[in-house]
């Protein structure tokens, strides 16, 4: 069984938003919720200024605060470690998302429209509505899961596929050879907020 | 919106086809699930791609479901038209549309079909090379302009890439290049041309340690990520590129002789009285100076002439004097070589506010890392060819060329690439969109192999419009309605057509007819072309009656049309050929070829039609289908290089109809053979053969050279002076024809020269990987991408400068340049900005209420570009897209 994780290169990502919107278009999340985020920040003074893109999404943690906090066992981490909310389980309390350090989770209490109220839902959102109601449910906790739908299939995260700087990489990270484990080995991969003690399974490899 | 129809139901397919959200027309495959597009991802099995994809195309669900989307015929029934006025429209039947349509068409006939005008959106540029372009010629006039982000992208920068490249752009060898000067450009960084297939191929570039070096002046994308920002003073670009130059030759001694010598017109002894070259008394051709024989050749005798780098050739002279016919000549070279001088590294300083020791720093790196003298050796279709190895490159598009230098300056930028002989070869500066191929090889097309004119210089097999950028067309008396055929410089231009005195100067310059019916393909040009009320009242409102295709009611629409046709969206048409002609759908680099179409996933919704296919229509309405299929007939063999076998031509008798499937189908088998039609291609979306070598790095495969002295400007400009003077234009315009000359220089734009201190900060456009153009703003998940970026809708001020006046993070403030005219924005602080700048991004800030996710986002950049001569370049006409303003903030009641 393999033990899933992500290296994200910040060498080679521009922070083009392609991963955030892979991941909504995929995934059909209404406004507001980022399972895919890039945080943008500056850093330095003119002319020595750095700006940084951070693509963030859920960290899948070794050690998941959220799945500590959760009452009811909804939230699991499986055998291959992704870590889930199984949604008929998790009763909205909303401790996950407060415990979690790093901002991956959402709870979306009414679904909403793309598009200002009062029209009728187009057929594309009727769609996403749907797909978010059965599979992933309201007044829940929500995040992202890998896209472990596909990876039967042996496709990638839909953040993976799209990212045009091959910026993300996913794979076993049990298998001393697979490219993830490759990557972090030789580029010296880190994680975010490693004194939380969360041990994350999305790793950094250093910008520049 | 309706339910699916029947035969679209229970079914769940990924469909291969291009995308249309923006020019680069990425490979695509769209998830179709009973009969709803659900989901898009890129297309693993197009080169433009492969499998990657931006989040624009990744959006594109929304643009084809948008309930703002116009799904019927409307018909304005206020009579009054101009900014901000309702135009009361109304739905009516197709019927109806088309038999108004077809009524004005024939009365603008019966007048002069000269009056119909061609307005398209540089988003639908295949459509545009084809399709429009054939139409306009079947109805029999020759007006229209193009609009994308920003006035005229690139008058400047196509037509000295053409002129250098064959290509419409340039961009380095990225795999293989270690040092790149990257004049305000997003190559390999999210917009721009290629944009996909860029952006991985320096990523990887990263990993070998290459280096790119910005000059931008605020840190864009690609200068976060780069080397080294180069912090520049907006619009001066052309002026560093030229102290590089002088740098390189002058002050450290580094050229590429062997390039310049047989690879440029370098060598080209030139008069001493007029500038011109110095010719043969019996061929009329360029003479060189033979050292070894120590007397004058053509130059392309044997002697002196190598085509492939292991050839060999008597070295000729690129310095001193030699007396030929009496005469006292130079080599060219020798000429730029004292022309640069000039730019010192403090003089530059002095314009660019770039530093004399980085700019002389730079040029000596960039120098060492071309590696001149260094080979390669190349797998060619005829074996192993050693070629020269130069992996450094400058490339340059919309910052740097949108000015009034702009021709100038791009010559100026890709100079460097050929002093150092980079240009086209391994690891160099290249044309891009993969300009040069022999073609697919069992039927040769398309065919889009390079060729020497007389004179030696590169003349492009394939071009995007029927002219070519070079050899030069005569200037000939206009028949145009913005006197186009008297500059053959240019494309089109704005300055004309948008002056208050613009009937007058018809009358003056002979056009005796008018602007009559225009026809609108997706622009927006009430946005995209300048200032909002000089384009609407001085030009649009002239037309008597305007139709326009589109997918929203924009300000356009609002401003002046007469009927909006419901345009179907890339995902319910047929586009027969998306990459061709290579422009900007192309990787660069050793990938295959790829000929990408576009079919439809969904057939159009409501009552949405495809204007290419209306157009089909209203040509048989006007009895001209034959003449349709002939101009299509016509069009191919320029823009896909190779002649259409007789048997796969359209009937041009009008004796049968086509429709855009059966147009797809006969243009796909002409090219790649009987098997290879419309129900081949359909299953991937693209029809690929491998790339040759000698392809890719095509410089020392070739025997043309290019021009570092452009000697025929100098007739070019005598001419158009003539012509001018003729007409008395200057009681309209006076020229600056002095730009028309040999050797490149720097001009200021009046945000250089503008004295009133009170206009303190230079203001510029760029271009954002979120939005494409003046569109994608409705789309509501690139709008939400857009809102997440502290910089996209946000007015970039440096901290400091805020400070000094008073402006907070937030702020709405007012940015007015000196002619009066001005917009509003939120002030977004950083540091990551010169000081003296302001950094507005995309076409966005609109007002219409039809585009409700757009509205009121970001700051409208476009409506402080003027659109007069003095901000147009007069050796291109392109337009000058920065400008000075003062900045102060916004009443309360104002916000």
């Amino acid at each position: 069984m393999p033990r899933y994780g992500m290296v994200i290169d910040l060498k080679r990502c521009y922070g083009c938003y392609a991963c955030v919107m892979a991941c909504k278009v995929k995934n059909y999340s209404p406004p507001g919720v980022f399972w895919a985020r890039i945080l943008k920040g500056e850093r330095g003074s003119f002319p020595n200024t750095v700006r940084q893109a951070l693509p963030v999404l859920c960290m899948h943690c070794e050690n998941p605060s959220c799945q500590e906090v959760c009452p009811t066992g909804a939230t699991q981490t499986l055998d291959n470690g992704i870590v889930i909310v199984e949604k008929d389980k998790c009763m909205g309390c909303g401790a996950c998302i407060m415990a979690c350090p790093y901002g991956a989770r959402y709870s979306v209490e009414e679904w909403e429209s793309y598009f200002p109220e009062g029209l009728e839902l187009s057929p594309y959102e009727e769609f996403a509505k749907k797909a978010w109601e059965e599979k992933r449910g309201i007044g829940v906790a929500t995040k992202c899961d890998f896209c472990r739908d596909r990876l039967d299939t042996d496709s990638e995260p839909a953040c993976v596929e799209a990212c045009p700087a091959n910026a993300r990489t996913f794979g076993d990270m049990d298998d001393p050879e697979s490219e993830v484990s490759i990557l972090i080995r030789r580029h010296r991969g880190s994680v975010l907020n490693p004194e939380l003690g969360n041990e994350p399974k999305v790793y950094y490899l250093e910008p520049r | 919106m309706t339910a699916p129809n029947q035969q679209q139901i229970e079914d769940d397919v990924w469909i291969p086809t291009s995308c249309g959200q923006c020019y680069c027309m990425c490979g695509i495959k769209a998830h179709r699930q009973n009969g709803v597009i659900t989901e898009i991802k890129g297309n693993p099995d197009a080169p433009t791609g492969r499998g990657s994809i931006c989040p624009k195309g990744l959006a594109a669900p929304h643009l084809l479901y948008d309930p703002y989307r116009v799904n019927y015929p409307l018909k304005r029934t206020n009579p009054e038209k101009g900014l901000n006025v309702d135009p009361k429209f109304v739905r009516i039947s197709w019927e109806e549309a088309l038999d108004t349509i077809d009524k004005k068409l024939r009365e603008c006939q019966e007048r002069d079909p000269r009056g119909l005008f061609f307005q398209a959106t540089t988003t639908q540029a295949s459509e545009i090379r084809f399709g429009v372009i054939a139409f306009m010629k079947a109805f029999g006039t020759p007006n229209y302009w193009v609009s994308g982000g920003g006035l005229h992208c690139g008058n400047g920068a196509h037509f000295m890439n053409g002129i250098m490249h064959v290509a419409w752009s340039i961009i380095p060898d990225f795999a293989h290049c270690n040092y790149a000067l990257n004049f305000g450009c997003s190559k390999g960084h999210g917009a721009g041309h290629v944009a996909v297939q860029n952006a991985t191929q320096v990523a990887d570039a990263r990993y070998r340690g290459f280096k790119n070096i910005v000059f931008d002046p605020f840190q864009s994308a690609q200068a976060s990520k780069a080397h080294e920002w180069v912090p520049i003073r907006v619009g001066t670009d052309g002026a560093v590129a030229l102290g590089i130059v002088n740098s390189l030759i002058n002050e450290h001694g580094i050229y590429d002789a062997e390039y310049l010598m047989y690879k440029s017109n370098a060598p080209y002894l030139i008069r001493p009285d007029d500038g011109h070259y110095m010719r043969d008394a019996e061929t009329d051709k360029p003479l060189v100076w033979d050292l070894v024989d120590q007397c004058p050749r053509v130059h392309n005798d044997p002697l002196v002439t190598r085509v492939e780098y292991e050839d060999t050739a008597h070295e000729v002279a690129l310095t001193g004097t030699f007396t030929v016919n009496g005469m006292e000549c130079r080599p060219s070279f020798e000429l730029l070589k004292e022309h640069v001088k000039k730019y010192t590294p403090e003089y530059v300083e002095k314009i660019s506010w770039v530093p004399a020791q980085s700019i002389s720093r730079i040029a000596k790196e960039f120098g060492e890392a071309a590696e001149i003298g260094s080979t390669v050796t190349i797998e060619t279709s005829k074996g192993p060819k050693k070629i020269p190895k130069r992996p450094a490159a400058t490339h340059f598009f919309r910052g740097s060329q949108g000015h009034t230098n702009s021709g100038w300056t791009c010559l100026s930028i890709d100079m460097i690439n050929h002093i150092v002989g980079s240009g086209d070869t391994w690891g160099g500066g290249m044309g891009l969109g993969a300009a040069v191929g022999q073609g697919y090889e069992p039927t040769g097309k398309p065919y889009q192999i390079p060729y020497p004119c007389p004179d030696g210089l590169l003349v492009a097999k394939t071009w995007v419009y029927d002219h070519k950028p070079y050899p030069l067309r005569d200037p000939k008396p206009p028949t145009r309605l913005d006197l186009h055929d008297m500059f053959p410089t240019s494309i089109y231009n704005a300055f004309t057509i948008t002056d208050p005195r613009w009937f007058e100067m018809l009358d003056r310059f002979d056009i005796p007819y008018r602007p009559d019916v225009m026809v609108n393909f997706g622009s927006n040009s009430v946005m995209t072309m300048g200032n909002s009320e000089t384009v609407t009242e001085n030009f649009l409102k002239k037309f008597n009656f305007v139709f326009s295709f589109q997918l929203y009611i924009t300000e356009f629409e609002e401003a002046v049309a007469d009927i909006v046709l419901p345009d179907a969206c890339f995902l319910e048409r047929y586009t027969p050929a998306v990459s061709f002609p290579s422009t900007f759908s192309h990787p660069q680099g050793e990938d295959d070829w790829g000929w990408t179409i576009r079919q439809p996933v969904v057939e159009p919704m409501l009552e949405r039609r495809d204007f290419n296919v209306v157009m089909l229509d209203i040509a048989e309405r006007l009895g001209i289908p034959g003449r349709f299929y002939k101009a299509l007939n016509d069009t191919i063999p320029i823009r896909y290089g190779g002649e259409m076998d007789p048997k796969y031509k359209l009937k041009e008798d009008g004796s049968e109809r086509y429709s855009w499937e059966d147009v797809t189908d006969r243009l796909l088998k002409d090219r790649f053979g009987e098997e290879h039609g419309l129900e081949h291609v359909r299953k991937t979306g693209v029809f690929t053969w491998p790339k040759k070598k000698e392809d890719v790095y095509w410089k020392w495969f070739n025997p043309s050279r290019i021009p570092i002295y452009f000697e025929y400007f100098i007739d070019a400009g005598e001419k158009m002076t003539e012509m001018w003077d003729s007409y008395g234009g200057n009681d309209f315009f006076e020229f600056d024809w002095t730009r028309f000359k040999a050797l490149a220089d720097w001009y200021p734009c009046p945000t250089h020269t503008e004295e009133d201190p009170e206009y303190d900060m230079h203001t510029f456009y760029w271009r954002t990987v979120v939005h494409c153009n003046s569109m994608t703003q409705q789309n509501p998940y690139l709008d939400e991408c857009a809102q997440e970026d502290p910089n996209i809708y946000g007015v970039q001020m440096h901290k400091r400068t805020a400070e000094e006046k008073g402006i907070s993070d937030g702020d709405w403030v007012w940015m007015e340049n000196p002619e009066g005219h001005r917009v509003k924005g939120w002030v977004s602080l950083s540091e990551g900005i010169e000081p003296h700048h302001l950094a507005i991004s995309a076409i966005n800030g609109h007002w219409g209420k039809y585009m409700p996710i757009a509205k009121g986002k970001g700051a409208f950049f476009n409506d402080l570009v003027e659109m007069d001569l003095d901000h147009t370049d007069p050796l291109t006409f392109n337009q000058d897209i920065c400008c000075r303003v003062k900045v102060y903030k916004m009443d309360r009641e104002e916000v």
